[in-house]
């Protein structure tokens, strides 16, 4: 589809508005028009309660003059608002000589990440709530425990075209789609929840072939009730081995932000002095791949129109590279790598990781369960976050003990802390089992929340703060 | 370069499209329009680097129809594309199930003299760019001054004005103005493998009651340096002091857990305690929408329900869930003028103040802990069980002894409300949802 038929605005006028950008001299101007349709299904108490759908449509004009950003966002796509935005963004330039944009040439992107078959946002809602009851009442029914669930599907389809003073028109189309279960189980008083969910940027047949909605309902369920049988965690230092997937909130947090351009060119980050020096044990590899056929974390072009590109992060322990933006990429000298991505229209570009894991290693996981005598396993995850200093927090959200090298109790709710460097030096062993996690992330960095994805084989780490109750 | 349109323009809007969805066949239909305008400029040694300045339209709206109900969305204003949403809610309002708890709330004739609550300071409006860069400016440049600290996460200043009209099919009408402004500023100290980092800010209703650039900053230096050369501590258990912020955390929790939609979700600890002790007799907590003034004051909630004065706990009894009318239904309570969407909101959602300083909190405490930051998630309203990263101060014989990091705290939300041993006099309505300074006499802190 052409450009146009999302936004009513002629390819000459977009010219003109580029040009009025570059009035008080920037040095890069660029538009970025979104228009996005989202659909929402909520069951709870065994109906489905309601429906919402959304429009999102507007567009951002950025304005650069050295490392200065001017922005400016309308949602009324009339000439004179369009123009105002423009304006709005052209004023952090100072210049009295205006620039001038290059004539606009429009490219066409031949890949395409998102072979779907049965587009969710053009299917039949009824289907979608199928899928969403098929989800609710397997986990409802899985155990007489159960006493509550919670199913939603959440599905859009994103139109983005970006264009700049360069002359650069590239345009992208995104489908997105999660169900998610929320289970809670009660015995003798005591309630615990879980949680499961999946999709990606995948067409409904998704569900047919890779995911069927009950497994989705069954995991919620499960990881409830074993949630009921488990036992407060450890507290203090000791062996901690990561399952393999939903461990990849660790390199997510842990590592992954703090080697983004911006912090880098900055210096706020750990790693800005330590490009091409050893920050870790040399069987880790670290990559951020956008580029990941139906990946949540993946666009066929980044928001800033640049294509994207599987980043090398971290080879062998050394730090070998970081993820960029127009901006960082421009200041820094160094290439792009098609990481500058925004929440939507109002938000201004930055560096951010799209499918971010630490690729396999050499070690079976049974070998590495067996090497720990005394230590904590960690299972499922509700979250991290990190600070530049490279200070970290994981929620455990599922764990087990380990005793002689076996998963023994299961433990509920812990914390692990540590900082990224000491981290990273001591993980001990790398299984040969990547898997990615749920295709349900959302990653929030300067209040823009985003999709993504990680992933990670089974981790030894020899020694790390493990924050329990007893 | 601001340019709004009339309110007459948009309140019409709104009221021909509750026409337009009874036409249509809408048993009850509700429009919500936020017409915002916002200005941010980050700052960072010295120089701007980020500009924006912009003025959105947002549209929610909800539909029902034989108790069935449909929600929409949209940032594209035009007539056409309203329309069409409403027609395809309503359609859409076959496919949910009827719950006869759905609905409007009821006709009310309650009414909030807007004027009174003070929402909107014209001197916001008239500020000019120039002086809002020179604000973040400042404030940036006097931390800069002191010596330890080694970087800048940079100052930003933000002012947005925003106009919410509502209006329903049971002849609800109401828009009100609110300004917004804030300043704030992030510094790091130390060398890059042993750095440290903390902030500062100041938001407000008003810009004459904001914090100076001089406060910010010496805040921000002083919660920022106070950390440089933490110790690591072993596992233990000790008396906790909550700082104001870290107060503000756990109430926003409790908020959480006393929301009425968790408790028919039954996703909250707190199910079936209404009117039991669920803490000791030092915590009373108020959520108050009417407050003159203030960040969390609304004249009404998303649904038109006037707001008011809740008392949610008095002297440590569970009084009141905050509620919306959908989950009042629910429960067979009155809604409390909480709703945002399907969910709840606190208005001024804060604890009341005891009498000690917060210098006599710590000249109290033998051995213990100041928690001053938290990181992560960790929060369990279906347990109430907390377990967070943490950064704080170490306490000897009444004195601060040295800054901790690498910690975690674990604990109960049921089991902190029934310890808290001192409530302290510094409650400051930073945000929303806000408290004094508490001790706790007892939490566990993992440490090596």
């Amino acid at each position: 589809m052409e450009f146009e038929d999302h936004f009513k605005i002629s390819e000459k006028d977009i010219q003109k508005i580029l040009n009025i950008a570059l009035s008080r001299g920037g040095d890069f101007a660029e538009i970025f028009l979104e228009y996005r349709v989202y659909n929402f299904i909520n069951m709870e108490e065994d109906i489905i309660k309601e429906t919402a759908e959304s429009i999102i449509l507007g567009l951002g004009i950025r304005v650069l003059a050295g490392d200065k950003t001017g922005y400016g966002y309308t949602n009324d796509l009339s000439f004179e608002k369009i123009k105002k935005a423009a304006l709005s963004a052209a004023s952090i330039a100072q210049a009295s000589i205006p620039g001038s944009a290059a004539l606009l040439s429009r490219t066409q992107v031949s890949h395409n990440f998102f072979p779907v078959l049965e587009p969710p946002h053009s299917a039949d809602l009824e289907k979608k709530i199928e899928l969403v009851k098929e989800a609710y009442f397997t986990s409802q029914r899985f155990d007489k425990k159960i006493q509550k669930v919670k199913a939603s599907l959440q599905d859009q389809i994103q139109y983005v075209t970006v264009v700049n003073s360069e002359g650069l028109m590239i345009s992208d189309t995104r489908p997105l789609i999660k169900l998610a279960c929320l289970a809670i189980a009660e015995k003798e008083g005591k309630r615990e929840y879980g949680f499961s969910g999946g999709g990606g940027r995948v067409g409904l047949e998704y569900f047919r072939n890779e995911l069927r909605p009950s497994e989705i309902g069954k995991e919620a369920a499960r990881e409830s009730l074993n949630l009921l049988e488990a036992v407060e965690a450890p507290a203090g230092e000791m062996p901690v081995v990561l399952s393999p997937g939903h461990s990849g909130v660790l390199v997510h947090e842990a590592v992954g932000h703090l080697l983004e351009a911006d912090l880098n060119r900055k210096k706020t980050s750990i790693f800005w002095n330590k490009m091409g020096k050893k920050v870790g044990n040399s069987q880790v590899n670290i990559y951020d791949d956008p580029t990941i056929p139906l990946f949540r974390g993946s666009y066929n072009v980044d928001d800033e129109g640049t294509l994207p590109k599987k980043t090398l992060l971290v080879e062998r322990g050394v730090m070998k590279g970081l993820l960029q933006d127009r901006l960082s990429s421009k200041l820094m000298n160094m290439p792009l790598t098609g990481h500058g991505r925004r929440q939507d229209f109002a938000s201004i570009p930055i560096p951010r990781m799209a499918n971010t894991y630490i690729d396999k290693g050499e070690h079976s996981p049974e070998e590495i369960l067996k090497s720990v005598k005394k230590g904590f396993y960690a299972e499922k995850f509700t979250g991290g976050q990190v600070e530049d200093s490279g200070k970290f927090t994981f929620s455990v959200s599922l764990g087990y003990l380990i005793e002689n090298g076996k998963l023994t109790a299961p433990v509920k709710q812990a914390t692990l802390i540590g900082t990224n460097i000491d981290i990273l030096k001591k993980i001990e062993m790398i299984g040969s089992d990547l898997k990615f996690g749920l295709q349900t992330g959302t990653c929030g960095k300067e209040g823009q929340e985003i999709p993504v994805t990680d992933g990670c084989p089974t981790i030894k780490i020899s020694r790390m703060t493990v924050g329990g109750k007893r | 370069m601001k340019d709004r349109e009339s309110t007459q323009d948009l309140t019409g809007l709104a009221e021909s499209l509750v026409t337009f969805a009874k036409r249509n066949g809408a048993d009850e239909v509700e429009i919500a329009i936020a017409d915002g305008y916002e200005f941010s400029v980050d700052v960072r040694l010295g120089n701007i680097e980020n500009l924006i300045e912009a003025g959105t339209k947002y549209l929610s709206l909800r539909v029902i129809k034989d108790k069935r109900t449909a929600f929409a969305t949209s940032s594209d204003l035009s007539r056409e594309t309203l329309q069409h949403l409403l027609k395809n809610a309503i359609k859409r309002t076959t496919l949910a199930n009827p719950d006869e708890f759905s609905g409007l709330p009821p006709p009310s004739d309650k009414k909030i003299d807007i004027s009174s609550l003070n929402l909107f300071d014209p001197e916001i409006a008239e500020l000019s760019s120039e002086k809002k860069i020179n604000l973040a400016l400042e404030t940036e440049k006097i931390a800069l001054k002191d010596k330890r600290i080694s970087n800048s996460h940079g100052a930003s200043s933000i002012t947005n004005e925003v106009k919410v009209i509502l209006a329903n099919s049971n002849g609800f009408l109401g828009q009100y103005d609110q300004t917004y402004c804030s300043l704030s500023l992030g510094l790091q100290a130390g060398e890059t493998d042993n750095r440290v980092e903390d902030y500062w800010f100041s938001s407000k209703i008003h810009f004459k009651d904001l914090q100076p650039p001089e406060e910010i900053a010496k805040k921000a230096v002083e919660r920022t340096t106070r950390q440089l050369n933490p110790k690591k501590i072993r596992t233990q258990k000790v008396p906790v002091i909550f700082e104001p912020m870290m107060t503000s955390w756990l109430l926003g929790f409790l908020f959480a857990c006393v929301s009425a939609v968790s408790i028919y979700q039954k996703t909250s600890f707190l199910v079936g305690k209404l009117g039991e002790r669920i803490g000791n007799r030092k915590i009373t907590v108020l959520d108050d929408g009417l407050m003159p003034g203030k960040l969390g004051t609304r004249p009404f909630d998303s649904e038109g329900v006037a707001c008011q004065k809740t008392l949610v706990v008095e002297k440590g009894i569970l009084k009141n869930y905050l509620s919306n009318t959908y989950a009042a239904r629910k429960l067979k309570l009155q809604s409390t003028g909480n709703a945002d969407g399907t969910s709840v909101s606190p208005n001024n959602f804060y604890l009341e103040p005891g009498t000690y300083s917060h210098q006599e909190i710590i000249s109290s405490t033998q051995k213990g802990l100041i928690l001053i930051r938290t990181l992560g998630h960790g929060l369990n309203p279906v347990t109430g069980d907390i377990s967070r990263g943490a950064f704080g101060l170490w306490v000897e014989k009444g004195e601060i002894a040295y800054p901790v990091s690498e910690i975690t705290i674990s604990g109960n939300l049921g089991e902190i409300l029934n310890n808290i041993e001192m409530v302290g006099q510094d409650l400051d309505f930073q945000s929303p949802v806000s408290g004094p300074t508490l001790k706790i006499s007892e939490l566990l802190i993992a440490g090596e």
